[in-house]
């Protein structure tokens, strides 16, 4: 449902400042979203100095001394540090992107840090992401192989090939990691996720759809063809804007609109 | 244990880029013509009933204000049509890459000006 306001508990006040004790040659303040949910307060921005000619460049690096060295119980998920596992996925500077690949320096003012947008928050910068993994497992992200199709019956046993140029129309839809920057990024799945699946996984759907080696394909076309999970995507391109990895999710989501339109 | 968990600000905190500006001037223009397209029957309508009720029209018609709300409903139209042209064109999956994304937008922009000024001028 659309609602602009934040609920009441979500409302965010003003935190506490951890100021830097000794002359930093080049300072730089990071404001963090935090929320605990030991205590029953509201969530707030917490203000931290830090000295980036002591800290490496990107925004993850000054998070992770941080979380050393003023405050251990900064919050945050983190992994492989190099934009590969999607872990660290968060709005910097008011765009979605993933923390270890975000340079501080891109940022000309205080860095301001939160959740990824409209989400529940376990703790601090880390968004309760279940809701979006249902949604995945829903469109059956794997290789199906139809048991109907007596051609695939006949060669269930031999080895699924495809061609180099089958294999090329996958390019742009298997780097996804799953990040989550893109639907947290869209308007659309923030008044509608509790139906609409949002780019991330409609990405996904689209991968599976365009894979040669599935026997599926109009079945998974018919179970996205659906006013909310599929249609409330109207083109605002927030996706594209924000993914981390440089994908287009919106013209995958157009490509499953023409395909459906088509094919079915 | 999990029902006191907040929702994460979005709105308020996330930048205004402009993917999202020019989808949402699209709806608001939207409405705006609909809503206009009474006017338009009103209008008929007065025409209709002839010249002693259109004189009401003549008189509304010199208002300042009105001149203003005709000045945005016709960029209102402008936006919207050719906005719509940049929109049927991603149906096809044409021009949806990031740059040509921000770079027909201000082709929008520049049409939409362009135009309204030359009806405006010529009118």
């Amino acid at each position: 449902m659309v609602e602009f306001s934040l609920p009441a508990n979500s409302k965010v006040t003003n935190g506490k400042l951890h100021s830097s004790k000794e002359v930093a040659e080049s300072p730089k303040k990071l404001v963090i979203y935090r929320w605990d949910p030991e205590d029953d307060k509201n969530p707030r921005l917490d203000t931290y100095e830090i000295d980036q000619s002591k800290c490496g460049p990107m925004v993850l690096d000054a998070l992770m001394k941080i979380k050393n060295e003023i405050d251990p119980t900064l919050t945050f998920r983190r992994s492989c540090r190099e934009g590969v596992c999607g872990s660290c996925a968060m709005n910097i500077d008011g765009v979605n992107t993933l923390a270890c690949l975000k340079s501080m320096s891109d940022v000309k003012k205080d860095i301001k840090i939160y959740p990824l947008p409209h989400m529940r928050v376990v703790k601090d910068l880390v968004p309760d992401l279940s809701k979006a993994y249902e949604q995945l497992a829903s469109i059956k992200p794997w290789l199906e192989r139809s048991k109907s199709n007596g051609k695939n019956l006949d060669s269930q046993n031999e080895e699924k090939k495809q061609s180099p140029q089958d294999r090329e129309k996958l390019d742009g839809k298997w780097e996804c990691v799953l990040c989550f920057c893109c639907t947290t990024s869209c308007p659309s799945y923030w008044w509608n996720g509790d139906e609409y699946l949002g780019p991330a996984v409609l990405l996904q759907a689209a991968r599976w759809v365009e894979d040669s080696r599935d026997a599926e394909r109009k079945k998974r076309l018919t179970a996205i063809n659906d006013s909310l999970k599929l249609y409330r995507c109207h083109s605002i391109m927030n996706c594209t804007r924000s993914c981390p990895k440089g994908l287009n999710p919106a013209k995958e989501i157009a490509g499953l609109k023409k395909a459906i339109v088509t094919e079915l | 244990m999990t029902d006191n968990r907040p929702l994460s600000p979005h709105l308020s905190i996330h930048k205004k880029v402009l993917t999202a500006l020019f989808s949402i001037f699209h709806r608001i223009t939207g409405i705006g013509l609909s809503l206009g397209t009474i006017l338009i029957a009103i209008w008929f309508l007065l025409i209709s009933l002839g010249p002693n009720y259109f004189i009401y029209f003549e008189i509304i018609s010199k208002n300042i204000l009105f001149k203003f709300i005709l000045l945005i409903w016709t960029i209102g139209i402008f936006y919207h049509l050719y906005n719509g042209c940049r929109k049927l064109y991603w149906s096809f999956g044409i021009g949806m890459d990031l740059t040509t994304v921000y770079r027909s937008g201000y082709i929008v922009l520049f049409l939409t000006l362009s135009s309204t000024i030359a009806v405006w001028l010529l009118v």
